[in-house]
């Protein structure tokens, strides 16, 4: 009866401290909502209870909005199949959190009976994780119901680790875990995120997981409400390895390499092609990009048209050349003889832009345009008569000569004008990205003239885009909206115009344009759709 | 194209034009993704495994044509009635990488687990079944069963990993004891219990659901929307362990027979003919009681001794002696053995297919997946070897195509399998079969 | 000025050309590959599109077809009664196995009691004959008639059983094909079981060979040229269609088992010279029997295509023995012999009595026999490895192929010495005690214990029941 009280009176010790933690600021509203990905959710985890605890169930997939995965995750919500997903992972990574093998590592403190509840430890413990997972402190509603919940479930199961497993079940499966909520509040003359909102958002996108102990303590303390705050912290972030792990996972987005999942090419016509090629291929492109921009600190324009990749055995074997066994990932400089053209002409570019069978220079146009131009194509008329593109029994043996015989229509033409050049000028390269030089036994010309400049292939085309100014300008807009979780399409350029110019006067490297975009005010600004909404009901009225 | 977010969250489920906007994606899995009985409970979707041993004949069981509408091959004519609720794999491959090549055990271990075994006779890791029953056997009595139609409880092609395969039960009558016998609860008794664990799931559900009431942020009206919805999954799935916490209300009209008689349980053919239809009924009727949801049947060890009385040479030792016949091109003697393993998965899918249950049969809402040891039983080649799937998974998954692997890993098939199964990450196996591409093709 | 005009008019499609272009003549070159098939040259004489479904194909090769031993009750029979120790009745059980269909596996049972009974066919009780093949009579193996045969003249001597090469070379010496090219399982026009067999699982990773072959003149035509030949540490690597894929990459390991030999290339065909020693792998299906093939007086020729793939011929005289065990043993001598048909006593003598080289000069006995290999190759980046590659052994398999290593031992000792040798433990030779766990049920099955023999390791020996 005695032991009963002194834990009751302790527990409402700490209940109390909690509460003393607002959960945010007084004005607050919800900003956006942005559903973890699977990417997100797994590092996350492995963050927070260890890299060996076991993930496996489905997660809701993506859509592509504005040229970027991450600008769905502020649309899509939980259903009912997804729930049931999260909910079994939840209690599958509780389970194993509170396992005997696990319980010294993670559960800070010792319960005063095994089989008892004791709400001091439950309350310590959800304390700990709850701040972790919903990347805030809890209510002390949210705290108090999970330490019931441990006692009652304690008191069921005889066991006080089944108790906390249940209790941290629930976290793993809270709408606060889920969905990153960023709230913002009033400043100035309009609104902001809180610090909260603000750790999450340069964690993920920094480092692609949940805010560490230290951002967390920054946002506690308010640190990240000045700038000096924010620049420390971003400072820490980019001097981490693991902002590899945060950039891979823009330039994977951003290069639409999840788009990798569904390449297939025609077995008979191209035998080399391979589940395991087109992992490969997908790894060199991320280590072009991540060596370029993080490791070598280099002009990101180069990525149009370096010399320099990186290659396995298999992509060896698609590139003519031997492989050297160094390491399972060796360098390569190719001769300009190749022909090849930064990742423009990597396996990968050239292999998910195409059809299984061969080549597409619309595809290819049309992706690279949207990707690297942010010029995104209309999509074609219903009624178009493609015989003419397909019949490669006829007289027209490459497909620029079909192409042209296709766009002599104007109503098609409008278009193919506007992104078959690109696709034509890679014409030297098949579908899985080998060189050749005749089509159908007739020899390819890949030429091309795009807004008034003409070029010749691959070479060509890279120094196209190198030398296009919105070729950055559009690296920084997708930048932009990965981070803020935004159709590309809807922001102005204005917002991060600045981060703009700072990126072409550093001589375009990465680092800088991360810098000043996240240090800039309207990096965290936000606009408060109950505002908005509110002013619209009003003028209705 | 541009989406609008509001558009977005207004699309319905009827218009054409939501088919492009995300809400799509609810709608799609609520009318497809689970099985609605009539009386609105979900009908749970089962998993099953059959395993032959000597694999097939290639040009006999490889259909020309890829995609739907391929022409039914000789071999896989006993499957005739089910084409349209299966899907055959061919030219999927084995990749052994620096594991010892087992004749008739690597190809096992490699369809099971998605890696190839380093040790013979067992497998490395949960065998396929297993991973599925840790997320679909919540709520049934037994996490898996499985039956050996040879006889030999040592013929189970079920593991945790490890030496100890789960033992199979090896006749009728041990199969029936196990599942009907004493800890049965008859559904129709009103004295039934609930699984406890059940109860304290429900628990940490109510607590989630009532984070709703703590949302004290102010949001606006399309986020308001989302929350509402994953609030609306949250109440989908207290209300499905409410039900598992009720009597199950068995939507199959289905009748527990009486116990089986002791028979002769061999790899003689006729016996195998009579003990088959006997355990895939019984198997069935463990489905559709919710027994279990994972039934794994199997006709014989890898390398079958499946024999046919009077024939001197039996199924595994005909693949080696009988030479290929030189018009023929195949083994004749091998290639009937191979049909009778064919005819006996029909036998099992007959059962499956026999009890109806809600918008269709208990097949309707399993998959079944058969599987085999070798490609060329002769040489114990792994290169092409097969794989049957039968039954939609509650209609997640497509049917009736034949799928060409073109060399990938047998693995894609079971990555496909787990996914439609719903369960699953985005990879599955080991070693060069490690894949992360399922046949997206087949994904309802 | 003409040839700069030609080459504006194409300016559009030179960066593609350029990577196209060929090494000049009198450059450096390299070529590399990787086998895909190696099989024994037997040349087949059957008939293409002979059309007599089951039937055993006669040809200018094998008059009578293939060999097929121990296939059915009548083979075991005959075979048995060569035994002049077993009584009649034995004879008559052992080959029609009376009540054999109460056994749980009737075949497991059959295969594994003719198994027992063909390992014993001494002329005395207890004498395991594929490891003592002296100690069993000569079964007789009837020989390659035809005079056409693929291989390489080794001794540079137009001996009067040589055969005659399809391009009409004179000399050629490759016995092996003459003692062993009607055996069944080694028989065949492209679909010879074993030949299958062997290239399924070299191309899945049992073992890989590679080939390299360099100059300083033109890949089609150099007098100074060099091939290397070894073993890779690098998987085989398949296309999409399950064939061998070109231009993957792989090391050249050089090891105790690499050989570098000078060649001449004329019009692509690639010729060695004949070294003492050649190392290349040795036909196996299993990684306990894998490992070197030793060729003295070795050659070898390859025609290189236009895709840069090559064909061709590996010769040389190899130990007999060596093949003898290769063969037999490769699971164990009675599996061999009731499950492929195939002798190993017969084997063991027609080996023997063929073998034309390596001359013991104690002896004046022939140790070795003239083989030829015949090998398909797909072009491949074959590189020096810039850390010693090793071939890694398979821990879990070593158990198995130090017992090969053993019985293969003792199968030397006693065929030398014709002192009776044991069976060695570790391996499955003679059925044991398989043939004691399938045999249970059966109503022979106490008189087949008492009847048959058996190894007997730790136990006392002569006939007995196993526990």
């Amino acid at each position: 009866m005695r032991k009963g009280i002194s834990v009751a009176i302790l527990t409402a010790g700490i209940l109390a401290g909690v509460g003393q933690l607002p959960a945010m600021a007084a004005g607050g509203e919800v900003v956006s909502m942005r559903r973890l990905t699977e990417q997100e959710y797994r590092n996350s985890i492995g963050d927070i209870f260890g890299k060996d605890i076991v993930v496996q169930g489905v997660f809701e997939p993506g859509k592509r909005i504005g040229g970027l995965i991450e600008a769905s995750a502020a649309i899509l919500s939980v259903t009912p199949v997804g729930f049931d997903s999260y909910s079994k992972m939840a209690d599958s990574i509780a389970v194993q959190a509170t396992s005997e093998k696990a319980r010294d590592r993670l559960i800070s403190c010792k319960p005063g009976s095994a089989s008892q509840p004791d709400d001091a430890c439950a309350a310590q413990t959800f304390n700990h994780y709850g701040r972790m997972l919903f990347r805030r402190p809890l209510t002390s509603d949210e705290l108090q119901s999970r330490v019931k919940l441990a006692a009652n479930m304690t008191k069921a199961s005889g066991s006080f680790y089944t108790g906390l497993r249940y209790g941290l079940a629930s976290l793993l499966q809270s709408s606060n875990f889920l969905f990153r909520v960023e709230v913002a509040v009033p400043r100035d003359n309009g609104y902001t995120l809180d610090a909260y909102s603000r750790a999450a958002r340069l964690s993920y996108l920094f480092w692609n997981t949940t805010p560490d102990a230290e951002l967390l303590k920054a946002a506690q303390t308010n640190a990240l409400d000045t700038s000096a705050g924010i620049a420390t912290q971003v400072d820490r972030l980019m001097a981490s390895p693991r902002l590899d792990t945060g950039m891979r996972a823009f330039f994977s987005d951003m290069l639409q390499l999840d788009n990798f999942d569904n390449v297939s090419k025609d077995s008979l016509l191209y035998p080399k092609w391979s589940v395991q090629l087109a992992a490969a291929a997908r790894e060199e492109t991320l280590r072009t990009a991540i060596t370029l921009a993080l490791h070598e600190n280099g002009d990101m324009r180069e990525l149009m048209t370096t010399p320099k990749t990186y290659i396995n055995r298999n992509l060896a074997a698609i590139y003519g050349v031997p492989f050297d066994f160094d390491a399972d990932w060796v360098p390569l400089t190719f001769t300009p003889q190749q022909g090849r053209s930064g990742i423009v002409t990597q396996i990968s570019m050239l292999s998910m832009f195409s059809h299984p069978g061969r080549s597409s220079p619309t595809e290819r146009g049309v992706a690279l345009m949207d990707i690297f131009l942010c010029e995104p194509t209309p999509t074609p008329p219903a009624n178009v008569d493609f015989s003419a593109v397909n019949n490669t029994d006829g007289p027209l043996k490459t497909v620029r000569e079909r192409l042209m015989a296709h766009a002599t229509n104007p109503a098609c033409a409008s278009c193919h004008t506007h992104s078959d050049p690109i696709g034509l000028s890679l014409e030297g390269f098949d579908t899985i990205g080998r060189p050749r030089s005749t089509e159908n036994g007739k020899l390819i010309d890949v030429s091309a003239t795009i807004q008034g400049k003409s070029f010749v292939g691959a070479q060509g085309l890279g120094r196209f885009l190198h030398d296009n100014p919105k070729y950055p300008a559009c690296v920084a807009r997708k930048l932009y909206s990965y981070a803020k979780g935004v159709d590309s399409e809807d922001v102005k350029a204005r917002e991060f115009k600045a981060a703009t110019k700072a990126f072409g006067d550093s001589g375009y490297r990465m680092r800088s344009l991360l810098k000043d975009m996240t240090q800039s005010d309207e990096f965290f600004h936000a606009e408060p759709p109950l505002a908005a909404a509110k002013t619209t009901k009003l003028a209705s009225q | 194209m541009k989406l609008d977010r509001r558009f977005l969250l207004r699309g319905t489920c009827q218009g054409a034009l939501a088919v492009m906007g995300l809400p799509f994606l609810d709608c799609f899995l609520d009318n497809k993704g689970q099985a609605l009985a009539a009386t609105g409970k979900r009908i749970p979707t089962r998993f099953n495994t059959f395993f032959y041993g000597l694999g097939l004949t290639k040009s006999l069981w490889v259909p020309k044509g890829a995609g739907r509408n391929y022409e039914t091959t000789e071999q896989l004519k006993p499957l005739e009635a089910f084409k349209q609720k299966m899907n055959v794999f061919s030219g999927s491959r084995v990749m052994i990488d620096d594991n010892p090549n087992f004749q008739h055990w690597s190809g096992v271990g490699a369809s099971a687990t998605g890696m190839s075994p380093s040790k013979n006779g067992q497998f490395d890791s949960k065998t396929i079944d297993q991973t599925i029953a840790d997320v679909i056997s919540r709520g049934a009595r037994f996490k898996s069963i499985a039956a050996a139609c040879a006889g030999d409880p040592k013929q189970s092609y079920s593991s945790l990993g490890g030496p100890n395969n789960l033992p199979a039960e090896a006749s009728p009558l041990s199969l029936y004891t196990r599942l009907f016998g004493s800890g049965f609860q008859d559904p129709s008794r009103t004295d039934w219990k609930p699984n406890p664990e059940i109860m304290l799931q429900q628990s940490v559900l109510s607590v989630v659901a009532e984070d709703r009431k703590r949302v004290t942020q102010r949001l606006g009206a399309s986020d308001q929307a989302r929350l509402d919805q994953y609030f609306t999954s949250v109440r989908e799935s207290e209300q499905q362990i409410a039900a598992e916490l009720k009597r199950p209300d068995i939507e199959a009209k289905v009748e527990i027979p009486t116990a089986p008689e002791e028979m002769t349980v061999n790899s003689a053919l006729p016996n195998m003919r009579k003990v088959l239809p006997l355990m895939a009924r019984l198997g069935a009727l463990a489905l559709a009681t919710d027994q279990t949801r994972v039934f794994n049947l199997s006709i014989s060890e890898p390398g079958s001794q499946m024999f046919v009385p009077g024939d001197p040479l039996g199924y595994h030792q005909s693949t080696h002696e009988e030479p290929l016949d030189p018009v023929l091109a195949y083994q004749p003697r091998v290639a009937r053995y191979n049909v009778y393993s064919m005819e006996l998965f029909a036998a099992f899918l007959k059962e499956l297919d026999a009890i109806q249950e809600g918008d269709g049969t208990l097949l309707d809402h399993s998959l079944v997946y058969g599987f085999t040891d070798v490609a060329f039983a002769k040489i114990h080649a792994l290169d092409g070897i097969p794989v049957l799937i039968a039954g939609s998974a509650s209609g997640r998954m497509k049917t009736g195509h034949h799928i060409v692997g073109e060399g990938s890993p047998v693995s894609r098939v079971g990555l496909t399998v787990q996914k439609a199964m719903g369960l699953s990450v985005d990879s599955w196996g080991g070693g060069s079969m490690e894949t992360k591409s399922p046949y997206t093709e087949l994904m309802a | 000025m003409i040839l700069q005009k030609h080459l504006l008019a194409f300016s559009s499609a030179t960066a593609i050309l350029a990577c196209l272009s060929q090494p000049a003549a009198s450059a450096p070159w390299v070529r590399g590959f990787v086998v895909g098939t190696y099989e024994p040259a037997f040349r087949y004489g059957g008939r293409t599109g002979y059309a007599r479904a089951g039937e055993i194909e006669p040809g200018s090769d094998c008059i009578h077809g293939n060999t097929i031993h121990f296939s059915n009750s009548e083979q075991i029979r005959r075979a048995l009664s060569f035994q002049p120790w077993r009584s009649p009745e034995e004879i008559k059980i052992v080959s029609t196995l009376p009540g054999l269909e109460q056994a749980k596996t009737p075949d497991q049972a059959r295969f594994m009691i003719w198994d027992r009974a063909m390992s014993y066919r001494g002329w005395r009780h207890g004498i395991e004959t594929y490891i003592n093949p002296f100690a069993a009579q000569d079964p007789g193996q009837p020989e390659v008639v035809s005079r056409i045969g693929d291989g390489f003249n080794l001794d540079g001597k137009i001996g009067a059983h040589d055969f005659v090469s399809p391009d009409g070379e004179k000399g050629i010496d490759n016995a092996l094909y003459r003692a062993w090219g009607c055996d069944a399982p080694w028989r065949g026009n492209g679909n010879a079981t074993l030949d299958m067999r062997s290239n399924d699982k070299m191309q899945e990773g049992l073992y890989t060979m590679v080939i390299r072959i360099s100059g300083n003149q033109d890949p089609m035509n150099d007098k100074d040229a060099t091939l290397e030949i070894g073993y890779s540490p690098d998987k085989i690597v398949k296309d999409a269609r399950g064939i061998v894929t070109t231009d993957f990459s792989y090391r050249i390991a050089k090891t105790a088992q690499y050989t570098k030999m000078k060649a001449r290339v004329a019009n692509g065909v690639v010729e060695t010279e004949q070294v003492a020693e050649l190392h290349a792998p040795r036909i196996a299906w299993f990684y306990d029997h894998a490992g070197d093939a030793e060729f003295h007086q070795g050659r070898i020729r390859l025609a290189i295509d236009a895709d840069g793939n090559a064909k061709g011929v590996i010769g040389g005289y190899r130990s007999w023995r060596d093949i003898y065990a290769q063969n037999t043993f490769a699971q164990d001598g009675g599996q061999q012999g009731v499950r492929e048909h195939e002798d190993g006593v017969a084997l063991y003598y027609a080996l023997r009595r063929n073998a034309d080289g390596m001359r013991d000069s104690k002896t004046g006995q022939n140790m070795g026999i003239s083989t030829a290999y015949r090998i398909t190759a797909a072009a491949a980046y074959v590189v020096d490895a810039s850390k010693p590659a090793e071939i890694t052994a398979l821990a879990p398999e070593e158990k198995r192929r130090e017992a090969y290593l053993r019985i293969v031992n003792n199968m030397k000792k006693a065929t030398t010495t014709r002192i009776v040798q044991d069976v060695t433990p570790g391996t499955s030779e003679g059925a044991y005690p398989n043939m004691e766990r399938d045999i249970t049920g059966l109503p022979i099955a106490d008189y087949l214990l008492k009847t048959l023999d058996r190894p007997h390791f730790d136990d006392p020996p002569g006939p007995q029941a196993s526990k």
